[in-house]
């Protein structure tokens, strides 16, 4: 087998979607669990990503970081600093940042227009 | 053991420390846990659970060779690289480096494991078959004829790529049924298959059957004798 890792053939041209401004909104309830979950430093921010995977193509990422090597577009909503990777930055574009108050299937959940489809969890898009 | 000429195949190197959670987050088998050594094939889906392609793929240690179709390598990678965003994924398409056959009509005893021998990669795809891939300055002799290895397929119900295996089809409905995890987790089209799995309802099947037993607009592979054909489950 040739894998041509000795030497250094071009990769498969990969489909790169331009980079957008991202607009966000992020709901009363989810601003409050949020308060809750930062405390008093704001030094912090919310980490939007998108990875493959899930039911449905893609899968959001949510993390709390202090900084990130992501290239990344900074949001900042009544104080709460958001992190957007440029990368996804086309799938993100208008998503309401929601939470869920319920026993099962509850927590941060996010509200994407450009979702053609999810699956039952939330957790997946496409 | 015979040997035939696989011309629909292409390899691609995937490369980075995301690459095997990439594949296994987008297909139908279980691919985490893989080691180097080891081989594992799985069903690359469409949000209706059709088939994108079957792929064979290779843990080489620092990277993964990915055998896959010619023919579908394009629908392929439109289905998989807008999905890399930031994650750690290179591809790298290497298939006029290599040559491929089947050596088929063998008994391996070691089934999930690819060895070098002789400059020629042997993968041990299952008990009857091997995938063979070598460079193109290897001398790899496959004279074997398509309609033996048809033969042969027939009498094994080993469905392939472009006769059982399209687009039309589902795994479970292309005798793929072997390459769809349980229990992994999500993947693209996985709801489907999980749906029809826990009812009992997959549809189509693929059989072998005796020539002239079913319409001819449902034979896959024509034999001599018996063919393989994909036809709808009376029993569902």
């Amino acid at each position: 087998m040739d894998c041509g890792t000795c030497e250094t053939p071009d990769s498969v041209q990969v489909v790169t979607p331009e980079v957008v401004n991202v607009n966000l909104t992020i709901s009363a309830k989810a601003q409050e669990m949020l308060g809750n979950a930062f405390g008093d430093d704001r030094s912090m921010a919310l980490l939007i990503g998108v990875l493959s995977g899930g039911c449905s193509g893609y899968v959001y990422d949510l993390q709390i970081v202090e900084s990130t090597d992501q290239s990344c577009q900074e949001v900042v909503i009544d104080g709460f600093k958001v992190l957007i990777p440029n990368a996804s930055s086309h799938l993100l574009d208008g998503i309401e940042i929601d939470y869920v108050d319920r026993l099962m299937g509850g927590g941060f959940r996010i509200n994407n227009p450009n979702a053609e489809s999810s699956c039952g969890c939330g957790e997946s898009f496409s | 053991m015979p040997r035939v000429a696989y011309d629909d195949s292409a390899l691609t190197v995937w490369q980075g420390s995301d690459a095997l959670k990439f594949i296994d987050g987008l297909s139908s088998n279980k691919m985490l846990g893989m080691v180097k050594g080891e081989l594992c094939q799985t069903v690359f889906t469409s949000s209706q659970a059709k088939i994108i392609d079957l792929a064979t793929v290779f843990h080489m240690g620092d990277f993964l060779a990915v055998h896959s179709h010619r023919s579908q390598l394009t629908a392929l990678l439109n289905h998989v690289t807008p999905r890399i965003l930031n994650q750690d994924v290179a591809i790298i398409d290497v298939t006029s480096r290599n040559q491929f056959c089947i050596e088929y009509d063998c008994s391996n005893s070691v089934v999930g494991r690819f060895e070098l021998k002789d400059d020629i990669t042997y993968g041990y795809v299952a008990e009857g078959f091997s995938l063979l891939i070598a460079s193109v300055d290897v001398e790899c002799t496959c004279v074997g004829r398509i309609i033996e290895f048809n033969e042969w397929r027939i009498e094994n119900q080993i469905p392939w790529n472009g006769y059982e295996i399209s687009e039309k089809q589902h795994p479970l409905s292309a005798g793929l049924a072997h390459l769809v995890h349980l229990n992994k987790g999500c993947y693209i089209g996985q709801e489907i298959l999980a749906r029809m799995i826990s009812r009992g309802r997959q549809g189509k099947i693929m059989l072998r059957i005796e020539n002239g037993e079913v319409d001819d607009k449902f034979v896959t592979t024509h034999g001599e004798k018996y063919s393989l054909a994909i036809i709808r489950d009376t029993r569902q």
